[in-house]
């Protein structure tokens, strides 16, 4: 494998592939040749990396070269470094244990004063993907050696990159996948399947039988799928052993194909995997070690569209109650009022405060705090309809919306959430909470509802606590 | 060279045209190019001229393929573009099934009648 990277891969070519990766996966990327020496630039800017190189795409500042020098001089595989300037970085060795060709430097695209385990987590698992794409991709085009990989291996490989970001175009990517293990490689048939918990769904299927394979189930331990996942390679199959899957006893397919099916596996663990099926004379071993940068392709693909799915919900949703935030709670009451203009239909909010718990808090603890609001949020819960909207505003705040729910309703439930919370044995002391009514107006916003009931809440507290107020305004 | 070629390659330019515009609506348009690509590459190995076809977004033109017929008059573009349609459905199939293949089929076979159109080559 030639190592001079300068000489061997097109820089323009690859400049253009790292930005876009740079971008979809939200991260700066930058590569070393073999001796320390910048390879390809910046693919996103950094503030400070800007000010200490004078605007320079490049790495020049004398103290960046010195620190750059002494990591990637005493790098075995991987490790993670902060620079002299604070900037934290995934520093990883390419090429082969036999053969170093580089090193790829990934950091995040902004600089954070304070990360935390979850955050860092996330990052860890993007960068581990992007290693392994940029690796394959650069020992595919090295080991070809001639103008890298076939052109339209290359535009495929790149029209994909562009398609990886974010759950939403996850169904679109497995379709140019699929569609270009058919068009390239004249694969006879291309299936992924994702894994949804103890299973693995087959969710994109295309060419000869594809139907018997779309939307299979198949569990996680079944001893095929259990044998794929055993290991990190992909797996040569005979049709016989195919046809052990669940759902695919039917399948006829010529004996002398060769099947092969690649686990994805991910920092976040086996995320699903890539099946294809060849006639005999149609895959050499270019072509076997260029899929795995397919099967590459979708492991990020399926892995950035958890880490979406995952970072949406945890956007919406209070961690201690497990109640909507105050974000989710502002994007359903949009809903609602537009619902209630349409419709005109009735709409209640109420706001609602436990009286004095940063006494109860400051004398107890955020131990036994945490513990009245979860059970708060769970009197809520059981006192309103499933059709009824609650979340946790923020503090020992907490806003239900009642759609459908006029003045009569709406008092009826704040008083049967009132009484509730009154009665609960908490520990330590009796709690109560005080709470705001207010019904929409054609001519609301959500800022001057959410005011209203906010306003009729404190009047609550004027009043005395432990009390509703109707906003009559 | 005769009319009767120009008004050949120039049929052929349009069902290529209408081919591409047809399975783009089952496949988009980046897979349509990819096939288009694939099929010229696999067929240069035969027919060096094919190279000469030019396409992008739809736009598909075998202008240079007419040019080059004056240097090289024997070309069998018939042939070549037969082997040319042949392998692009073959795969298409793969991609969209027979049936939806067989629509696309049934419908340029009508549009271009003698130019023979069969998703089961």
């Amino acid at each position: 494998m030639p190592a001079n990277l300068l000489l061997s891969v097109s820089l323009k070519y690859w400049q253009n592939f790292q930005d876009t990766l740079a971008k979809v996966m939200d991260v700066n990327i930058y590569i070393f040749d073999i001796n320390g020496g910048s390879f390809s630039r910046f693919s996103r800017d950094i503030e400070v990396c800007q000010k200490v190189n004078k605007g320079e795409e490049k790495i020049c500042n004398e103290n960046c070269i010195r620190f750059y020098k002494d990591i990637l001089g005493s790098l075995e595989d991987k490790g993670v470094f902060t620079c002299p300037y604070g900037i934290r970085l995934y520093a990883y060795a390419l090429g082969t244990y036999a053969q170093k060709i580089g090193y790829l430097i990934i950091t995040p695209a902004r600089i954070k004063e304070q990360v935390g385990l979850e955050e860092e987590n996330t990052f860890i698992t993007k960068a581990n993907s992007i290693y392994k794409t940029v690796n394959e991709v650069l020992k595919a085009i090295l080991e070809k050696n001639v103008l890298g990989l076939r052109s339209l291996e290359l535009n495929s490989i790149y029209e994909i990159s562009r398609l990886l970001t974010s759950t939403i175009e996850l169904e679109k990517v497995m379709d140019l996948i699929t569609n270009s293990l058919i068009i390239i490689y004249k694969a006879e048939l291309g299936f992924v399947g994702l894994r949804e918990g103890d299973k693995i769904r087959v969710a994109q299927a295309k060419g000869d039988h594809d139907h018997l394979f779309v939307g299979k189930e198949w569990p996680m331990v079944q001893p095929l799928i259990e044998k794929f996942f055993s290991k990190v390679e992909p797996s040569f199959l005979s049709i016989n052993e195919l046809k052990t899957l669940p759902g695919l006893s039917g399948l006829e397919l010529n004996s002398e194909n060769k099947i092969v099916v690649y686990p994805l596996w991910t920092s976040l663990g086996a995320v699903g995997l890539l099946g294809i099926v060849f006639s005999p004379d149609s895959m050499d071993d270019n072509d076997k070690r260029n899929l795995q940068i397919y099967a590459n392709f979708v492991a990020i693909a399926l892995a950035n569209a958890k880490l979406v799915s995952r970072l949406e919900r945890e956007a919406e949703t209070d961690f201690l109650t497990g109640f909507f935030n105050k974000r989710a709670l502002r994007n359903i009451l949009v809903n609602e009022l537009e619902r209630t203009v349409r419709y005109r239909v009735p709409l209640a909010v109420i706001f609602m405060d436990i009286d004095s718990f940063k006494s109860y808090n400051d004398t107890f603890g955020h131990v036994a705090g945490d513990v009245v609001l979860q059970k708060t949020a769970d009197i809520i819960k059981e006192s309103i309809r499933t059709v009824d909207i609650a979340g946790r505003y923020g503090g020992e705040e907490f806003v239900t919306i009642l759609p459908g729910t006029n003045e009569e309703g709406a008092i009826a439930v704040a008083e049967r959430i009132r009484k509730s919370i009154e009665m609960y044995p908490f520990p330590h002391r009796k709690v109560t909470v005080s709470l705001g009514i207010a019904l929409a107006k054609i001519s609301d916003s959500v800022d001057s509802l959410f005011e209203r009931a906010d306003q009729a809440l404190y009047q609550a507290k004027r009043e005395g606590k432990n009390r509703f107020h109707l906003d009559l305004s | 060279m005769n009319d009767f070629i120009y008004k050949k390659i120039e049929r052929y330019e349009n069902l290529l045209r209408e081919m591409w515009t047809a399975s783009e609506k089952y496949i988009g348009t980046f897979s349509v190019k990819l096939l288009v690509e694939r099929v010229v590459w696999d067929l240069s190995k035969e027919y060096r001229e094919i190279e000469l076809l030019h396409y992008n977004e739809g736009m598909i033109s075998c202008a240079e393929i007419a040019a080059s017929m004056k240097k090289n008059p024997n070309l069998p573009i018939d042939d070549m573009f037969m082997k040319f349609i042949t392998r692009y459905v073959e795969i298409l199939s793969r991609l969209i099934g027979y049936e939806n293949t067989d629509k696309i089929a049934n419908w340029l076979n009508e549009e271009f009648r003698d130019i023979p159109f069969d998703s089961k080559d």
